[in-house]
């Protein structure tokens, strides 16, 4: 029993990253109808740029916010210079494309900090908490963890409910050529859904390296599970993103646990298989609101 | 692109230039046989001489590099089949080498059955391999067959650690390459045996392009609807070019670590598997004559970084580095100005010098099949070339998976 | 307001445009007619700035307009009513009408212009909170033009606006077009195939037959030539 309950509390923990990533892939996808699968990439790349900071004698929490920005250049110069110059070309270029960019991302990140699997530091302790005599797999950094994300979740669904940029996003989004007749900058507009999702990715970055060896590498796996959560989440609201990264954290955590942690990620293509195959408009879409 | 070499605009083409004479294909010119077999065949046979002639004058290393670049010939004619003819593509291949390696091994370690038999085991168990995951991705649009390619490059390596005790878990296995027959030295008989490999295999492949299937796969390729209607059973012509392309890799990933001695999942690492997409877009997607260069530049772009970041006094850890990073570059530059890789720009000049020597070019009919094949430089298998296609045409947008 | 002047569009080897001139002056009804494939939708798309043109020149209060992107010449006062799927089937009523707003009407006015518009289309204010994609054909109709009147423009382009309707919601929408267009206030470029209705409220009607202006009349001159009529317009 207290086994489970430590594996349900990683699976928690883990999940809230794959719904951060889940949540960076749908904001793009949405706006653009492009999954970028470099934002795992993008997140490594801007957590190195915090890591070299760090070790640099520069704070925590600067650091951390440094990475965030950096995120956001990096997503908006990644839409203007590689996104936009596509539109209107099929939709297997934009993929390739984002790619390309994980595979110089992940080379350009070798060749500055090389492929050595390092220590990051986390912002709290990584010490489980102790609850009545029982220490549980879930450490003062988790609750950050878990904080941080649904921090992160609650302002952009706020962000689209209730503010005009949001309701402007949300049109440029689902009909961008009635939007620009009605004189909202579409273009804008996309470049600022990049940046938020790549803030986003560098989030789940900062988040999982002090859980993972910290090396150029580090985000593959979490960039293919916060596909899997993104996919089952409908790919389309941040809602469904955080209980897609759930279902998808406490899924892999049970199958680590209980089968194999090597086992993992042929599980997490099991799941995407399934849901692709059996509701492909995700556990909470409806049919025919799918852009990608 | 807006001028391709392989169409150039029918509409602007003079009326005398239709005139069958005019449109004779090179292969027709150089009194090549028409029939495509026989063509192919005579081609195979120039090829292997022309092998043998390299392999004798190079040393032991040279002879596994060479064999090593028509192993990944078998690969990217596999991935070219896919992507050129058929449309779909697959960020996922390493992990059909991986199976077609760890049959070859574990054939070796627990049958006694022949080389010739374990190739082609290999290579049906990774087929089948392909199959099965065809079957998915034919319903599935670019952004998840990429997720769903992706998961598979990185998950199915895990296997082996996870059942460590049949694949030998991070050491993996190990596996011998066939004796060598009298005095020759292993590396080249083996060199030798991958060539043969790689000929028949694109000889095979050039047949199935001009078949009735390779008709199948273009069509499914250029509107799924329009084939469809016009009585091509599309998933069933997806997961056969899926199989086909994945039989290829599986071969080919047997073929690899008959070489190197040793089958352990480090070797296939999800980069050899982005550098396989990328290699292919490089040599010129469809084309089987292309899959050499993208071969080349597989095997030699580690050794080429290595020698430039020592140049640039990068430090070795940079080279590796550097060449996964060449072909990130080549997908995203690929993409964005979508030429026809290093044949499509091979084929240009060469149309160029061909129209400038032999006066008005011919106008190829794409819908005639005995007239497709385009114009070009002596060196490419005409008919083969005809299937060189646009990154930018080949995949249908669909709206859902 | 609108000056066109020999605005010529191609699709690669198609003329859509050729030299098409005229002109829109504010608190009129241009009206623009001709049969289909006539390149009418493209004379709008060509003026909102969504298509652009190969030769010639529009201008809108002195200002070029052609070479422009759509979203500026939104912000000058075009508001182009697309033909057809112009709501956003994903957002609310209201949400499509404060769109309209955020460009020209100033931040604490916006609520007072969606106000304006319900008085308008009452209909709407009863489903302001419903997905605009539950609406029919004449509330979807209704919703679009509200939107367009809610970017407080200064030129309507309207394409096919009775496309789908009835006979008497289509008489009832050209009459809120003629009392909208008054005075020296908004001026409207009305593209329709249905031309017993387009000149029963326009001020001026040009006919565009394979891309060209082959008739810029008054309507009255329609009502007086069936031979005219006959020829360009089927009736």
């Amino acid at each position: 029993m207290a086994l489970f309950v430590d594996i349900l509390l990683s699976g928690v923990a883990q999940g809230m990253v794959f719904a951060a990533i889940a949540l960076g892939l749908g904001l793009v996808s949405r706006a653009t109808g492009i999954v970028n699968f470099a934002q795992g990439a993008m997140g490594m790349f801007t957590t190195f740029i915090a890591f070299s900071l760090l070790s640099r004698g520069v704070g925590y929490w600067p650091a951390f916010v440094a990475a965030l920005a950096a995120g956001a250049v990096l997503g908006a110069a990644v839409e203007r210079t590689l996104i936009r110059p596509l539109q209107g070309k099929p939709a297997l270029n934009p993929v390739i494309v984002t790619i390309g960019l994980l595979v110089v991302l992940e080379g350009v990140a070798g060749s500055i900090w090389g492929n050595v699997a390092r220590g990051f530091p986390a912002a709290f302790s990584q010490r489980g908490l102790v609850i009545g005599r029982t220490r549980v797999a879930f450490s003062h950094f988790d609750v950050f963890l878990v904080c941080a994300v649904v921090v992160l979740v609650v302002a952009i669904v706020a962000l689209f409910r209730w503010t005009a940029l949001g309701l402007r996003m949300r049109a440029a989004a689902f009909s961008p050529e009635v939007s620009r007749l009605l004189g909202v900058r579409v273009g804008r507009l996309f470049t600022l859904a990049w940046a938020l999702a790549c803030a986003a990715g560098s989030l789940a970055g900062l988040l999982v390296a002090p859980l993972s060896s910290f090396s150029p590498y580090y985000m593959d796996l979490y960039l293919v599970y916060g596909f899997t959560a993104a996919v089952l989440g409908g790919l389309l609201s941040p809602v469904g993103a955080l209980v897609g990264g759930l279902v998808t954290g406490i899924a892999i955590a049970l199958v680590g646990g209980y089968v194999g942690p090597d086992l993992q990620p042929i599980a997490a293509l099991a799941m995407l298989l399934l849901v692709l195959m059996v509701r492909p408009q995700g556990l909470f879409g409806t049919a025919g609101v799918r852009r990608v | 692109m807006t001028a391709s070499p392989t169409r150039p605009g029918a509409e602007a083409a003079p009326s005398g230039a239709r005139k069958r004479v005019a449109l004779r294909p090179l292969a027709r010119r150089l009194r090549l046989p028409s029939q495509p077999l026989v063509r192919h065949s005579i081609l195979f046979v120039l090829g292997a001489g022309l092998f043998y002639v390299l392999t004798v004058n190079v040393g032991a290393y040279s002879d596994y590099q060479i064999g090593e670049i028509a192993v990944y010939a078998i690969v990217l004619g596999g991935l070219s089949v896919l992507t050129g003819l058929n449309g779909q593509f697959s960020l996922g291949h390493g992990a059909f080498m991986i199976i077609g390696a760890y049959t070859l091994a574990l054939l070796q370690l627990h049958t006694h059955v022949g080389l010739v038999e374990e190739l082609v085991i290999a290579a049906v168990i990774a087929a089948a391999a392909g199959a099965v995951v065809g079957v998915p991705a034919a319903r599935l649009s670019p952004p998840y067959l990429a997720g769903v390619t992706l998961m598979l490059a990185l998950g199915l390596p895990q296997l082996s650690a996870q059942y460590g005790s049949v694949f030998g878990g991070e050491q993996g296995l190990t596996t011998t390459p066939p004796p060598a027959p009298g005095t020759l030295s292993p590396e080249r008989w083996l060199a030798w045996i991958q060539l043969f490999c790689a000929l028949v295999v694109l000889v095979l492949l050039a047949n199935l392009v001009r078949s009735r299937f390779g008709r199948a796969f273009r069509a499914v390729r250029d509107d799924e609807v329009a084939a469809a209607v016009s009585g091509i059973h599309v998933a069933r012509t997806k997961v056969l070019a899926f199989t086909v392309s994945a039989g290829c890799a599986g071969l080919g990933g047997a073929l690899l670590v008959l070489s190197t001695g040793v089958v352990n999942v480090g070797e296939f690492p999800l980069s050899l598997s982005i550098g396989l997409l990328a290699a292919m877009v490089f040599g010129g997607a469809g084309s089987l004559v292309g899959v050499w260069w993208g071969a080349v530049a597989l095997v030699y772009m580690p050794t080429w970084s290595t020698s430039l970041s020592q140049h640039l006094s990068l430090g070795t850890s940079a080279a590796a580095y550097l060449s996964d990073s060449f072909f990130g570059v080549v997908l995203i530059i690929a993409m964005l100005v979508s030429p026809a890789g290093v044949q499509g720009g091979i084929r240009r000049i060469g149309q160029h010098l061909w129209r400038t020597v032999a006066g008005p070019a011919f106008e190829p009919v794409p819908n005639d099949p005995s007239l497709a094949a385009p114009d070009g430089t002596p060196s490419e298998v005409a008919g083969v070339e005809a299937a060189t296609v646009r990154m930018d045409q080949e995949t249908k947008e669909r709206s859902r998976p | 307001m609108l000056h066109v002047e020999g605005l010529s569009v191609r699709y690669g080897p198609v003329r859509a445009l050729d030299d098409v001139s005229f002109e829109a002056r504010p608190g009129k009804i241009t009206t623009v007619l001709g049969a289909n494939g006539a390149g009418k939708t493209t004379l709008l798309r060509t003026l909102s700035g969504l298509v652009r043109n190969h030769r010639g020149t529009a201008s809108f209060d002195g200002q070029r307009i052609t070479g422009r992107a759509p979203e500026s010449i939104a912000r000058l006062g075009v508001s182009h009513v697309p033909e057809g799927r112009g709501v956003i089937a994903e957002l609310t009523v209201d949400e499509n009408l404060r769109l309209g707003t955020f460009v020209r009407v100033r931040r604490g006015e916006r609520r007072a212009v969606v106000d304006e518009i319900y008085e308008r289309f009452p209909q709407l204010r009863d489903k302001r909170h419903r997905s605009a994609s539950t609406l029919s054909g004449g509330e979807r109709q209704m919703l679009v033009i509200g939107r367009a009147l809610a970017c407080r423009p200064r030129l309507l382009l309207l394409d096919e606006p009775s496309l789908g309707l009835s006979p008497i919601v289509t008489a009832q929408l050209m009459a809120t077009l003629r009392e909208l267009t008054t005075g020296d206030g908004l001026g409207a470029v009305l593209v329709e195939q249905n031309a017993r209705s387009a000149l029963s409220v326009a001020d001026w009607a040009i006919v565009l037959n394979l891309g060209r202006v082959v008739v810029a009349d008054r309507p009255a001159r329609f009502a007086a030539d069936a031979d005219l009529r006959r020829h360009y317009l089927g009736f």
